[in-house]
Protein backbone atom coordinates (compact mmCIF):
# COMPACT_ATOMS: atom_id res chain seq x y z
CA UNK A 1 0.00 0.00 0.00
CA UNK A 2 1.20 3.59 -0.96
CA UNK A 3 2.08 5.51 2.80
CA UNK A 4 0.97 8.93 3.26
CA UNK A 5 4.49 10.99 2.78
CA UNK A 6 5.98 13.49 6.32
CA UNK A 7 7.79 16.20 3.97
CA UNK A 8 10.03 18.79 5.74
CA UNK A 9 11.41 22.15 4.21
CA UNK A 10 14.26 23.77 4.45
CA UNK A 11 14.11 27.51 3.66
CA UNK A 12 17.44 28.77 2.94
CA UNK A 13 18.93 32.51 1.78
CA UNK A 14 22.42 33.51 1.79
CA UNK A 15 23.46 29.90 2.90
CA UNK A 16 21.41 30.50 5.95
CA UNK A 17 18.29 28.28 7.11
CA UNK A 18 15.34 30.66 7.66
CA UNK A 19 11.77 30.70 9.37
CA UNK A 20 9.00 32.28 7.65
CA UNK A 21 5.77 33.50 8.93
CA UNK A 22 3.44 35.04 6.64
CA UNK A 23 6.24 34.51 4.07
CA UNK A 24 8.39 37.18 6.02
CA UNK A 25 11.50 35.98 6.51
CA UNK A 26 13.63 35.54 9.95
CA UNK A 27 17.37 34.30 10.16
CA UNK A 28 17.96 31.43 12.67
CA UNK A 29 21.70 29.89 11.55
CA UNK A 30 23.98 28.49 9.16
CA UNK A 31 24.86 24.69 8.33
CA UNK A 32 26.73 24.26 11.58
CA UNK A 33 23.76 25.46 13.35
CA UNK A 34 21.42 22.77 11.66
CA UNK A 35 23.71 20.45 12.94
CA UNK A 36 24.46 21.45 16.17
CA UNK A 37 20.34 21.98 16.61
CA UNK A 38 19.33 19.35 14.52
CA UNK A 39 20.01 15.28 14.72
CA UNK A 40 20.30 15.42 10.99
CA UNK A 41 20.81 11.31 10.30
CA UNK A 42 18.11 10.55 12.88
CA UNK A 43 15.86 13.59 11.26
CA UNK A 44 15.98 11.79 7.22
CA UNK A 45 15.08 8.69 8.29
CA UNK A 46 11.95 9.89 10.08
CA UNK A 47 10.91 12.03 7.42
CA UNK A 48 9.73 11.16 3.79
CA UNK A 49 11.08 13.92 1.55
CA UNK A 50 13.15 16.68 2.17
CA UNK A 51 12.33 20.26 0.00
CA UNK A 52 15.36 22.34 0.07
CA UNK A 53 13.95 26.36 -1.23
CA UNK A 54 16.27 29.34 -2.53
CA UNK A 55 14.04 31.60 -0.46
CA UNK A 56 16.52 34.81 -1.11
CA UNK A 57 15.40 37.85 -2.51
CA UNK A 58 18.47 37.89 -4.26
CA UNK A 59 18.37 34.14 -5.53
CA UNK A 60 20.44 35.12 -8.82
CA UNK A 61 23.36 36.09 -6.41
CA UNK A 62 22.79 33.81 -4.02
CA UNK A 63 22.57 30.97 -6.08
CA UNK A 64 26.22 29.32 -5.48
CA UNK A 65 26.01 29.72 -1.48
CA UNK A 66 22.43 27.59 -1.87
CA UNK A 67 23.75 24.87 -3.91
CA UNK A 68 26.79 24.47 -1.66
CA UNK A 69 23.98 23.95 1.23
CA UNK A 70 22.28 21.50 -0.67
CA UNK A 71 25.55 19.79 -2.36
CA UNK A 72 26.60 18.98 1.75
CA UNK A 73 23.02 18.16 3.13
CA UNK A 74 22.53 15.81 -0.33
CA UNK A 75 25.28 13.78 0.27
CA UNK A 76 24.04 11.66 3.11
CA UNK A 77 20.59 12.38 2.73
CA UNK A 78 18.78 8.90 1.01
CA UNK A 79 15.36 10.38 1.04
CA UNK A 80 14.22 11.95 -2.07
CA UNK A 81 15.03 15.77 -2.82
CA UNK A 82 13.03 18.55 -3.68
CA UNK A 83 14.84 21.72 -5.14
CA UNK A 84 13.18 25.13 -6.01
CA UNK A 85 13.41 28.98 -5.83
CA UNK A 86 14.58 31.08 -8.70
CA UNK A 87 14.51 28.33 -11.45
CA UNK A 88 14.11 30.53 -13.98
CA UNK A 89 16.15 28.70 -16.85
CA UNK A 90 16.41 25.44 -18.10
CA UNK A 91 19.92 25.41 -17.45
CA UNK A 92 19.04 26.30 -13.91
CA UNK A 93 17.08 22.85 -13.84
CA UNK A 94 20.06 21.06 -14.83
CA UNK A 95 22.39 22.58 -12.21
CA UNK A 96 19.61 22.04 -9.74
CA UNK A 97 19.39 18.83 -10.72
CA UNK A 98 23.27 18.62 -10.91
CA UNK A 99 23.20 19.28 -6.99
CA UNK A 100 21.79 16.42 -5.73
CA UNK A 101 17.54 17.23 -6.79
CA UNK A 102 15.06 14.18 -7.20
CA UNK A 103 12.66 16.78 -8.02
CA UNK A 104 12.35 20.14 -9.03
CA UNK A 105 9.90 22.84 -7.29
CA UNK A 106 9.05 25.81 -9.74
CA UNK A 107 6.59 28.55 -8.35
CA UNK A 108 6.62 31.88 -10.18
CA UNK A 109 7.36 30.59 -13.93
CA UNK A 110 4.21 28.42 -13.56
CA UNK A 111 2.36 32.01 -14.43
CA UNK A 112 5.25 34.05 -15.30
CA UNK A 113 6.84 31.57 -17.82
CA UNK A 114 4.58 28.58 -18.64
CA UNK A 115 6.41 27.50 -21.70
CA UNK A 116 9.58 26.89 -19.42
CA UNK A 117 7.55 25.06 -17.40
CA UNK A 118 6.25 23.09 -20.04
CA UNK A 119 9.62 21.92 -21.19
CA UNK A 120 10.77 20.85 -17.79
CA UNK A 121 8.38 18.47 -18.33
CA UNK A 122 9.11 17.07 -21.15
CA UNK A 123 12.95 17.37 -20.35
CA UNK A 124 12.82 15.13 -16.82
CA UNK A 125 8.78 14.13 -17.18
CA UNK A 126 5.89 15.74 -15.24
CA UNK A 127 6.79 13.30 -11.62
CA UNK A 128 10.24 15.31 -11.14
CA UNK A 129 8.16 18.42 -11.06
CA UNK A 130 6.44 20.18 -8.30
CA UNK A 131 4.27 23.08 -8.23
CA UNK A 132 4.10 25.27 -5.55
CA UNK A 133 1.23 27.56 -5.35
CA UNK A 134 0.84 30.08 -2.76
CA UNK A 135 -2.43 31.46 -1.76
CA UNK A 136 -4.47 34.10 0.46
CA UNK A 137 -7.68 33.78 1.48
CA UNK A 138 -9.73 37.06 0.50
CA UNK A 139 -13.34 36.76 2.54
CA UNK A 140 -15.04 33.66 1.47
CA UNK A 141 -12.50 33.64 -1.69
CA UNK A 142 -8.59 32.41 -2.10
CA UNK A 143 -6.48 34.33 -4.22
CA UNK A 144 -2.79 32.46 -5.75
CA UNK A 145 0.09 35.00 -5.02
CA UNK A 146 3.24 34.91 -6.63
CA UNK A 147 6.89 36.54 -6.14
CA UNK A 148 6.92 35.42 -2.61
CA UNK A 149 3.31 36.57 -1.56
CA UNK A 150 4.03 40.36 -3.30
CA UNK A 151 2.16 39.99 -6.55
CA UNK A 152 -1.34 38.56 -7.24
CA UNK A 153 -2.20 36.55 -10.65
CA UNK A 154 -4.93 37.43 -12.70
CA UNK A 155 -6.15 33.73 -12.21
CA UNK A 156 -8.93 32.65 -9.75
CA UNK A 157 -7.95 30.01 -7.38
CA UNK A 158 -10.07 27.56 -8.95
CA UNK A 159 -8.77 28.55 -12.56
CA UNK A 160 -5.31 29.10 -11.18
CA UNK A 161 -5.17 25.14 -10.11
CA UNK A 162 -6.89 24.13 -13.35
CA UNK A 163 -4.10 26.19 -15.47
CA UNK A 164 -1.29 24.55 -13.55
CA UNK A 165 -2.65 20.98 -13.75
CA UNK A 166 -2.80 21.65 -17.89
CA UNK A 167 1.02 22.07 -17.92
CA UNK A 168 1.78 18.74 -16.45
CA UNK A 169 3.13 18.87 -13.39
CA UNK A 170 3.63 16.05 -11.04
CA UNK A 171 2.34 17.28 -7.60
CA UNK A 172 0.99 20.19 -5.87
CA UNK A 173 2.41 21.90 -3.00
CA UNK A 174 -0.12 23.98 -1.70
CA UNK A 175 0.85 26.52 0.94
CA UNK A 176 -1.57 29.03 2.49
CA UNK A 177 0.32 32.34 3.03
CA UNK A 178 -2.04 33.49 5.91
CA UNK A 179 -1.56 29.86 8.12
CA UNK A 180 2.33 30.13 7.18
CA UNK A 181 4.20 30.14 10.38
CA UNK A 182 1.45 30.66 12.78
CA UNK A 183 1.04 27.70 14.27
CA UNK A 184 -2.59 27.00 13.52
CA UNK A 185 -2.95 24.60 11.30
CA UNK A 186 -3.60 23.87 7.58
CA UNK A 187 -6.33 25.77 5.17
CA UNK A 188 -7.77 22.06 4.94
CA UNK A 189 -10.94 23.59 2.99
CA UNK A 190 -8.24 24.65 -0.08
CA UNK A 191 -6.72 21.23 -0.64
CA UNK A 192 -10.35 20.20 -0.95
CA UNK A 193 -11.24 22.11 -3.56
CA UNK A 194 -7.63 21.55 -5.04
CA UNK A 195 -8.63 17.68 -5.14
CA UNK A 196 -11.75 18.31 -7.21
CA UNK A 197 -9.37 20.36 -9.87
CA UNK A 198 -6.49 18.20 -9.85
CA UNK A 199 -5.60 14.56 -10.09
CA UNK A 200 -1.70 14.44 -9.29
CA UNK A 201 -0.67 14.15 -5.41
CA UNK A 202 -1.23 17.12 -3.14
CA UNK A 203 1.15 18.07 -0.69
CA UNK A 204 -0.25 20.57 2.03
CA UNK A 205 1.59 23.39 4.02
CA UNK A 206 1.33 25.87 5.94
CA UNK A 207 0.06 26.68 9.59
CA UNK A 208 1.75 23.23 11.32
CA UNK A 209 2.01 24.13 15.04
CA UNK A 210 1.28 20.96 16.72
CA UNK A 211 1.52 16.97 15.67
CA UNK A 212 -2.12 17.17 15.32
CA UNK A 213 -2.36 19.23 12.61
CA UNK A 214 -0.10 16.58 10.55
CA UNK A 215 -2.26 13.63 11.39
CA UNK A 216 -5.31 14.73 11.03
CA UNK A 217 -4.37 16.52 7.32
CA UNK A 218 -3.07 13.07 6.74
CA UNK A 219 -5.97 11.15 6.99
CA UNK A 220 -7.40 13.19 4.47
CA UNK A 221 -8.00 11.27 1.71
CA UNK A 222 -6.61 13.29 -1.45
CA UNK A 223 -3.83 14.76 0.13
CA UNK A 224 -0.90 12.72 0.17
CA UNK A 225 1.71 14.68 2.05
CA UNK A 226 1.81 17.05 4.78
CA UNK A 227 4.62 19.54 5.04
CA UNK A 228 6.30 21.63 7.58
CA UNK A 229 8.76 24.29 7.00
CA UNK A 230 8.47 25.03 11.19
CA UNK A 231 12.45 24.97 11.95
CA UNK A 232 11.66 25.60 15.55
CA UNK A 233 9.05 23.77 16.53
CA UNK A 234 10.74 20.50 15.29
CA UNK A 235 14.36 20.66 16.79
CA UNK A 236 16.13 18.29 18.75
CA UNK A 237 14.19 15.00 18.15
CA UNK A 238 10.07 16.92 16.77
CA UNK A 239 10.26 15.02 13.64
CA UNK A 240 10.87 11.68 14.81
CA UNK A 241 8.13 12.44 17.50
CA UNK A 242 6.08 13.36 14.98
CA UNK A 243 6.22 10.73 12.36
CA UNK A 244 5.87 8.92 16.10
CA UNK A 245 2.15 10.77 16.55
CA UNK A 246 1.13 10.22 12.84
CA UNK A 247 1.43 6.17 13.42
CA UNK A 248 -0.36 6.41 16.56
CA UNK A 249 -3.14 8.46 14.89
CA UNK A 250 -3.76 5.04 12.86
CA UNK A 251 -1.93 6.04 9.83
CA UNK A 252 0.68 3.86 8.47
CA UNK A 253 3.84 4.95 6.97
CA UNK A 254 6.74 4.11 5.73
CA UNK A 255 9.51 1.68 7.43
CA UNK A 256 12.98 0.78 6.29
CA UNK A 257 13.75 -1.53 8.75
CA UNK A 258 16.84 -3.98 7.78
CA UNK B 1 34.22 -0.12 -11.39
CA UNK B 2 30.66 0.39 -11.90
CA UNK B 3 30.01 2.74 -14.61
CA UNK B 4 26.80 5.10 -14.18
CA UNK B 5 25.79 6.08 -17.87
CA UNK B 6 25.18 9.87 -18.20
CA UNK B 7 22.84 9.88 -21.27
CA UNK B 8 22.11 13.60 -20.21
CA UNK B 9 19.07 12.95 -18.03
CA UNK B 10 17.91 12.14 -14.35
CA UNK B 11 19.39 12.11 -10.31
CA UNK B 12 22.92 10.74 -11.35
CA UNK B 13 24.25 13.25 -8.46
CA UNK B 14 21.96 10.87 -6.24
CA UNK B 15 22.68 7.57 -7.69
CA UNK B 16 26.53 8.52 -7.55
CA UNK B 17 25.82 9.78 -3.09
CA UNK B 18 24.56 6.05 -2.59
CA UNK B 19 27.32 4.30 -4.31
CA UNK B 20 30.44 6.63 -2.35
CA UNK B 21 28.56 6.65 0.57
CA UNK B 22 29.05 2.24 0.23
CA UNK B 23 32.42 3.05 -0.61
CA UNK B 24 31.63 1.70 -3.78
CA UNK B 25 34.18 2.62 -6.97
CA UNK B 26 32.51 4.09 -9.76
CA UNK B 27 32.65 6.98 -11.99
CA UNK B 28 29.83 8.32 -14.56
CA UNK B 29 30.60 8.34 -17.91
CA UNK B 30 29.01 8.10 -21.77
CA UNK B 31 32.28 6.65 -23.24
CA UNK B 32 32.27 4.06 -25.21
CA UNK B 33 35.38 2.94 -23.84
CA UNK B 34 34.85 3.72 -20.12
CA UNK B 35 31.42 1.64 -20.19
CA UNK B 36 33.08 -1.46 -22.38
CA UNK B 37 35.74 -1.53 -19.03
CA UNK B 38 32.97 -1.68 -16.53
CA UNK B 39 32.38 -4.51 -14.16
CA UNK B 40 28.94 -3.38 -13.61
CA UNK B 41 26.15 -0.07 -14.89
CA UNK B 42 23.77 1.19 -13.86
CA UNK B 43 21.59 3.04 -16.04
CA UNK B 44 19.61 5.20 -14.28
CA UNK B 45 16.90 8.10 -15.29
CA UNK B 46 14.51 10.55 -14.70
CA UNK B 47 12.41 11.90 -17.34
CA UNK B 48 10.59 10.86 -20.79
CA UNK B 49 11.17 7.67 -22.44
CA UNK B 50 11.16 8.66 -26.12
CA UNK B 51 13.71 11.99 -25.04
CA UNK B 52 15.95 8.90 -23.25
CA UNK B 53 16.06 6.84 -26.08
CA UNK B 54 17.32 9.76 -28.25
CA UNK B 55 19.77 10.60 -26.23
CA UNK B 56 20.68 7.20 -25.85
CA UNK B 57 20.65 6.89 -29.80
CA UNK B 58 22.66 10.30 -30.13
CA UNK B 59 25.80 9.03 -28.01
CA UNK B 60 25.78 5.75 -30.23
CA UNK B 61 24.96 3.91 -26.59
CA UNK B 62 22.47 1.36 -27.94
CA UNK B 63 25.05 -0.52 -30.12
CA UNK B 64 27.71 -0.28 -26.73
CA UNK B 65 25.25 -1.31 -23.85
CA UNK B 66 23.94 -4.24 -26.29
CA UNK B 67 27.41 -5.62 -27.00
CA UNK B 68 28.18 -4.96 -23.07
CA UNK B 69 25.00 -6.11 -21.70
CA UNK B 70 23.61 -8.63 -24.35
CA UNK B 71 26.93 -10.55 -25.84
CA UNK B 72 29.59 -9.87 -22.61
CA UNK B 73 26.59 -10.20 -20.05
CA UNK B 74 28.09 -7.74 -17.93
CA UNK B 75 25.16 -6.89 -14.59
CA UNK B 76 23.14 -3.87 -15.11
CA UNK B 77 20.75 -2.47 -13.16
CA UNK B 78 18.09 0.27 -14.71
CA UNK B 79 16.56 2.58 -12.25
CA UNK B 80 13.24 3.78 -12.48
CA UNK B 81 12.81 5.44 -16.24
CA UNK B 82 16.21 3.01 -16.21
CA UNK B 83 14.11 -0.04 -15.67
CA UNK B 84 11.47 0.89 -18.64
CA UNK B 85 13.92 1.53 -21.04
CA UNK B 86 14.80 -2.42 -21.09
CA UNK B 87 11.14 -2.88 -22.34
CA UNK B 88 10.48 -3.41 -25.72
CA UNK B 89 8.88 -0.11 -26.57
CA UNK B 90 6.63 3.12 -24.59
CA UNK B 91 4.18 4.87 -25.47
CA UNK B 92 4.99 8.40 -23.79
CA UNK B 93 5.41 10.94 -25.32
CA UNK B 94 4.34 9.36 -29.03
CA UNK B 95 1.32 8.43 -30.82
CA UNK B 96 -0.04 5.21 -30.02
CA UNK B 97 0.59 3.56 -33.54
CA UNK B 98 3.82 4.67 -33.15
CA UNK B 99 5.43 4.04 -29.87
CA UNK B 100 9.20 4.44 -29.66
CA UNK B 101 11.05 1.62 -29.33
CA UNK B 102 13.33 0.63 -26.20
CA UNK B 103 16.43 -1.35 -25.38
CA UNK B 104 14.19 -4.84 -26.14
CA UNK B 105 16.22 -6.45 -23.29
CA UNK B 106 13.15 -7.71 -21.80
CA UNK B 107 10.04 -8.39 -23.36
CA UNK B 108 6.43 -6.07 -22.62
CA UNK B 109 5.92 -2.22 -22.74
CA UNK B 110 5.55 1.06 -20.88
CA UNK B 111 2.05 2.71 -20.72
CA UNK B 112 0.72 5.27 -18.97
CA UNK B 113 -0.75 4.16 -15.13
CA UNK B 114 -4.68 4.08 -15.50
CA UNK B 115 -6.37 4.66 -12.53
CA UNK B 116 -10.57 4.99 -11.84
CA UNK B 117 -10.57 6.19 -8.21
CA UNK B 118 -9.47 9.76 -7.71
CA UNK B 119 -8.02 8.44 -4.51
CA UNK B 120 -5.26 6.73 -6.80
CA UNK B 121 -3.61 9.76 -7.93
CA UNK B 122 -1.26 9.82 -10.52
CA UNK B 123 1.98 10.04 -10.43
CA UNK B 124 2.47 6.88 -8.21
CA UNK B 125 4.50 9.02 -5.91
CA UNK B 126 5.88 8.12 -2.15
CA UNK B 127 6.97 5.16 -0.49
CA UNK B 128 5.28 1.80 -1.66
CA UNK B 129 5.97 -2.23 -0.05
CA UNK B 130 6.36 -4.45 -2.15
CA UNK B 131 5.85 -8.19 -2.54
CA UNK B 132 7.94 -11.34 -4.36
CA UNK B 133 7.12 -12.64 -7.61
CA UNK B 134 10.17 -14.83 -8.45
CA UNK B 135 13.17 -15.45 -6.88
CA UNK B 136 16.04 -13.06 -7.18
CA UNK B 137 19.49 -12.23 -5.81
CA UNK B 138 18.79 -8.39 -5.82
CA UNK B 139 16.35 -9.09 -2.39
CA UNK B 140 18.73 -10.98 -1.05
CA UNK B 141 18.34 -9.91 3.25
CA UNK B 142 15.09 -7.37 2.17
CA UNK B 143 12.69 -7.71 4.89
CA UNK B 144 9.34 -8.71 3.16
CA UNK B 145 6.96 -5.43 3.20
CA UNK B 146 9.69 -3.04 2.83
CA UNK B 147 9.20 0.08 1.26
CA UNK B 148 10.79 1.49 -1.64
CA UNK B 149 10.30 5.60 -3.11
CA UNK B 150 8.18 5.23 -6.26
CA UNK B 151 7.78 8.36 -8.19
CA UNK B 152 6.07 7.69 -11.63
CA UNK B 153 3.48 8.13 -13.97
CA UNK B 154 4.08 5.06 -16.55
CA UNK B 155 4.41 1.36 -15.58
CA UNK B 156 6.08 -1.57 -17.13
CA UNK B 157 3.83 -4.68 -18.69
CA UNK B 158 5.49 -7.81 -19.02
CA UNK B 159 5.53 -11.45 -18.92
CA UNK B 160 5.00 -12.91 -15.14
CA UNK B 161 8.00 -14.79 -15.88
CA UNK B 162 10.01 -11.89 -15.99
CA UNK B 163 8.69 -10.11 -12.80
CA UNK B 164 11.07 -10.33 -9.54
CA UNK B 165 8.44 -8.11 -7.10
CA UNK B 166 5.23 -6.11 -7.63
CA UNK B 167 3.72 -3.12 -5.42
CA UNK B 168 0.13 -2.68 -4.75
CA UNK B 169 -1.55 0.52 -6.22
CA UNK B 170 -5.15 0.78 -7.41
CA UNK B 171 -3.99 -2.37 -9.71
CA UNK B 172 -0.67 -4.29 -8.91
CA UNK B 173 2.66 -2.25 -10.72
CA UNK B 174 5.36 -4.01 -11.49
CA UNK B 175 8.14 -2.83 -9.18
CA UNK B 176 11.63 -4.98 -10.07
CA UNK B 177 12.31 -7.40 -14.22
CA UNK B 178 14.64 -9.47 -13.96
CA UNK B 179 16.47 -11.65 -16.60
CA UNK B 180 20.15 -13.10 -16.78
CA UNK B 181 22.17 -10.16 -15.63
CA UNK B 182 19.58 -7.88 -16.40
CA UNK B 183 17.98 -6.12 -13.54
CA UNK B 184 15.48 -2.91 -13.48
CA UNK B 185 13.60 -1.09 -10.82
CA UNK B 186 10.96 0.53 -11.03
CA UNK B 187 11.45 2.50 -7.49
CA UNK B 188 14.47 4.57 -6.41
CA UNK B 189 17.04 2.55 -4.82
CA UNK B 190 19.24 5.35 -4.00
CA UNK B 191 16.22 7.43 -2.35
CA UNK B 192 14.93 4.40 -0.52
CA UNK B 193 16.77 4.48 3.09
CA UNK B 194 18.87 1.82 4.53
CA UNK B 195 17.45 -0.61 2.66
CA UNK B 196 17.45 1.35 -0.66
CA UNK B 197 21.23 0.74 -0.29
CA UNK B 198 21.35 -2.42 0.64
CA UNK B 199 19.23 -3.57 -2.54
CA UNK B 200 22.26 -1.72 -4.56
CA UNK B 201 24.66 -3.36 -2.28
CA UNK B 202 23.01 -6.60 -3.72
CA UNK B 203 23.42 -5.37 -7.60
CA UNK B 204 26.97 -5.22 -6.87
CA UNK B 205 27.25 -8.09 -5.31
CA UNK B 206 25.83 -9.90 -8.55
CA UNK B 207 28.10 -12.21 -10.77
Amino acid sequence: MLKKRLIFSLLVSDGNFQLSRNFNLQKVGNLSWLYDCYNLDAITKSIDELVILNVSRNFEEDKASFLEVVSKLAKNCFIPISLGGGIRSLEDAFLYMGSGADKLVVGNILFKNPELVKELVSVFGGQSITAAVDFLRKGDDRIIQINNGKEVIDFKFEEGLSFVNSLGVGELLLTSIEKDGTGQGYDLEAYEIASKILTIPIVASGGVGKFIHLSESLKVPYISASNTANIFNFMVNGLIDARKSIEDSGTKLAHWNL
Amino acid sequence: MIVIIDYGMGNIASVKNALEHLKLNCVVSRDAEVIMNADKLILPGVGSFKKAMGYLNQYGLVEVLNEKVINRKTPVLGICLGMQLLAEFGTEDAEESHPTPGLKWISGKVTKIQTMSPEYRVPHMGFNSIRQINENQILRQIPIDSHFYFVHSYHFQTDQENIIAVTEYESELVAIVGRNNIVGVQFHPEKSQQVGLKLIQNFVGMM
